[in-house]
């Protein structure tokens, strides 16, 4: 039996499909450049695929035909060289819309893997997100600002390439950066964007991550219901109603917190989230009514809390709030938790305008997707410019 | 005649008079897996609202079925069945029947359940349109139908359907080099067939959820009034139509501002012209450009100044020479149709 490559591209549904896409399939065709035989294909169980919600699509080589249909036959491989992340929040975890529970980034990492990000962060800060792994690995970040685009569209800011050549670097065994090239020029017909892949080549570089560093949180889990305990006609129980919440300074209860769906939270689906100045809220009840995901629970007082077990970060609330500044989304990476903000509030209100102050510094413009025609080209030039000096 | 129609009371759902006024349970709740801004699942939260808790719930396949019900999992707090894709007016009607019959035999109490099935604009426009149709004559069978368009098959990533507009790009319809509009049809007329064909039906509305307080109050008037009745909702999907999630709310105000999605409903053979449409049609405030609607969606990115001009033109059409202004295309002349060439 030959070598068996497996690389993972975990990336936003929809908006980073054509990303995704285009970077598996290079793989396997830049291998093919060395003689390697190769198959790319994305998850199953993710298509249809979710804005925003965490996907994967696969990259697997061969040295021979044999070994190549033997890492073919999985719904996905049990362990990967490389795990790349197209998106930096993804590296909280992995909570794709089909049945999975919430998967650590690095969980398919083979000892001494991969895991590299595009980001404009620090070490430091992907690994506060990402969970612990019991074996070493490596981490690589490719600075640059995270492509974002629409379903039919992929925004050229040579990601895909510069990804490539970072590859060439990290797995040398797979295929060397003239491989890369060639592919590129085959492809695309274009030398700038040869020259982004060695220019990924040369600058790349890994930190090793020891067991004892990442987020040391249990990923969250639930107990995934037997076939057996299905009712007559395949019924299964409803969602409970929901029930008042308790205030954590006077112990009064009141307002509502809806009952919610227990195997699927949205802690890995959201790149913003939400923070809410209370104190400037007027109570005209547009977030929480307008909210597609129900995440907002009514606190006794009347004032609306952004659950993060529901947040997908859509940033409807923020768009339909009235009052300024009350409602701002907040780049994901600048949270470590998901606890409620309004019991923090109700705890310490100076405090939490200072928390609330520092996180909205964070707040980097993150577009999501199409917002007027033309955006998509505008961007581009300004990614390039972080690529080029990363 | 009207003897032998033995309509069932139904519940006293009087409208909601504020959005101050709403209750705060949900009985659709969070932890589905639709995409971010997701309009359609906005649509199911504010119609289980509406309609409360003694409520059964039956949807055909499609996004709201798929997505939000997924292996053995579910959002919904009140009791909801998945039918066949076309089949939303058969589940409708059946359900109503059954329940009718086990309260007469004394089977389950008797007291006045809603009962609602939805369908997005494939499996009710385009599959589902016959049975809805059945059922929308079946006078003394209560339920709502609630048809929530997003404008394509959404579920499986954008496929044409008869509610998609004209020139939109979809999976079907990608504008290429040398044809730029790949998509040369109208959209189907969902709610004015609805309340023009169906004499037994005595509601039929059409609404956009972001004006919710007014879309609630019409599934509580179409659940109150009794027989089958049938509402078409206008909901703006980030994924097809490609465009920011956190305009999903502002792209639905569009959509009824330029004069696009006509909000009006029809009670016993009266329309009335309702919301923000009953003020645009009034005088009291202008339709805003159709360009402004269409240049914030990548689905029409590639629409020329031409395209967006014939746009407008068919709206205005709509509203200065369709014979019941937004509801029913009838003219009183012929004229020519020049759409651009692309």
């Amino acid at each position: 039996m030959g070598r068996l490559y497996a690389i993972e591209v975990i990336y936003r549904g929809i908006f980073q499909k054509q990303l995704a896409t285009r970077i598996t399939r290079s793989i396997v065709l830049a291998a093919h450049e060395e003689g390697k035989l190769g198959i790319s294909f994305g998850r199953y169980g993710d298509s249809p695929e979710r804005n925003g919600i965490p996907a994967k699509g696969f990259a697997i080589v061969a040295d021979d035909q044999l070994t190549l249909e033997e890492g073919m036959a999985k719904y996905e491989p049990k362990e990967v060289d490389v795990t790349i992340a197209v998106d930096d929040t993804l590296c909280k975890g992995v909570e794709s819309w089909a049945w999975y529970g919430l998967q650590p980034v690095n969980k398919l990492l083979k000892p001494g893997g991969t895991l590299l990000v595009t980001s404009r962060e620090q070490p430091e800060t992907i690994l506060q997100m990402a969970h612990r792994k019991e074996t070493p690995y490596n981490l690589a970040i490719l600075k640059g600002t995270v492509s974002f685009s629409g379903l039919w569209v992929y925004k050229d800011d040579h990601t895909d390439v510069r990804i490539l050549g970072a590859i060439a670097k990290i797995l040398p065994g797979l295929f060397t950066l003239k491989s890369v090239q060639k592919t590129i020029v085959d492809q695309w017909n274009d030398s700038v964007k040869a020259e982004s892949a060695a220019r990924a080549y040369e600058r790349i570089s890994s930190v090793a991550v020891r067991p004892d560093q990442g987020n040391p949180e249990t990923p969250y889990k639930f107990n995934f219901p037997k076939w057996h305990e299905m009712g007559e006609g395949i019924a299964i129980p409803s969602i409970p109603a929901g029930k008042a919440i308790e205030d954590p300074t006077t112990h009064e209860s009141g307002g509502f917190r809806p009952d919610r769906n227990p195997t699927f939270k949205k802690y890995t689906t959201r790149t913003m989230r939400p923070v809410v100045n209370f104190d400037t809220c007027i109570k005209c009840t547009l977030c929480w009514l307008q909210c597609p995901d129900s995440c907002f629970d009514v606190t006794p007082e009347g004032l609306y809390d952004a659950n993060m077990q529901a947040c997908c970060g859509c940033g409807v609330c923020e768009a339909v709030c009235p009052v300024k500044d009350c409602v701002t989304m907040v780049n994901e990476t600048a949270f470590e938790d998901n606890a409620s903000q309004w019991e923090a509030w109700r705890k310490d209100k100076k405090g939490y305008e200072a928390w609330l102050a520092d996180k909205i510094k964070s707040r980097p413009e993150r577009s999501h997707g199409f917002r007027y025609r033309g955006q998509y080209e505008e961007q581009v030039p300004e990614m390039l410019e972080v690529a080029r000096k990363g | 005649m009207a003897t032998y129609i033995q309509i069932d009371p139904t519940q006293k759902l009087d409208p909601f008079k504020s959005v101050k006024k709403l209750p705060l349970e949900e009985y659709f709740t969070s932890g589905h897996r639709t995409c971010q801004g997701c309009e359609s699942a906005l649509v199911m939260k504010m119609m289980a609202k509406a309609a409360g808790p003694r409520s059964i719930i039956l949807g055909s396949t499609g996004c709201m079925y798929v997505a939000n019900t997924t292996y053995y999992s579910t959002s919904w707090v009140v009791p909801w069945m998945h039918t066949q894709l076309g089949s939303s007016g058969s589940a409708a009607l059946g359900t109503s029947a059954a329940l009718k019959v086990l309260m007469r035999k004394g089977k389950i109490k008797n007291e006045p359940i809603n009962v609602i099935a939805f369908c997005g604009d494939g499996g009710g426009a385009d599959m589902g349109v016959g049975a809805i149709s059945a059922t929308l004559t079946h006078a003394e069978y209560n339920s709502l139908i609630l048809m929530y368009d997003n404008e394509s098959y959404a579920n499986t990533d954008i496929q044409l359907s008869g509610s998609t507009p004209w020139g939109a790009n979809t999976t079907f319809s990608s504008p290429g080099k040398v044809k730029r509009i790949m998509h040369r049809r109208w959209k189907k007329n969902m709610a004015g067939m609805m309340a023009a064909g169906h004499p037994e039906c005595k509601y039929v509305a059409t609404i956009c959820m972001s004006y919710g307080l007014h879309g609630m109050n019409s599934i509580r008037k179409a659940l109150a009034i009794g027989g089958p009745t049938f509402i078409h909702s206008l909901d703006p999907c980030p994924k097809g139509w490609d465009y920011d999630p956190y305009l999903s709310h502002e792209m639905g105000e569009l959509a009824v501002n330029s004069g696009v999605w006509p909000l009006y409903e029809v009670e016993n053979g009266l329309l009335r012209l309702t919301g923000r449409t009953e003020q645009i049609a009034a005088g009291k405030i202008r339709r805003v450009p159709v360009r402004d609607y269409l240049l914030k969606q990548g689905r029409f990115a590639h629409f020329t100044n031409d395209d967006i001009d014939y746009f407008q033109s068919k709206i205005d059409d709509m509203w200065e020479k369709w014979l019941i202004p937004g509801v029913i295309p009838f003219r009183r002349d012929v004229e020519a149709d020049t759409p651009p060439s692309s």
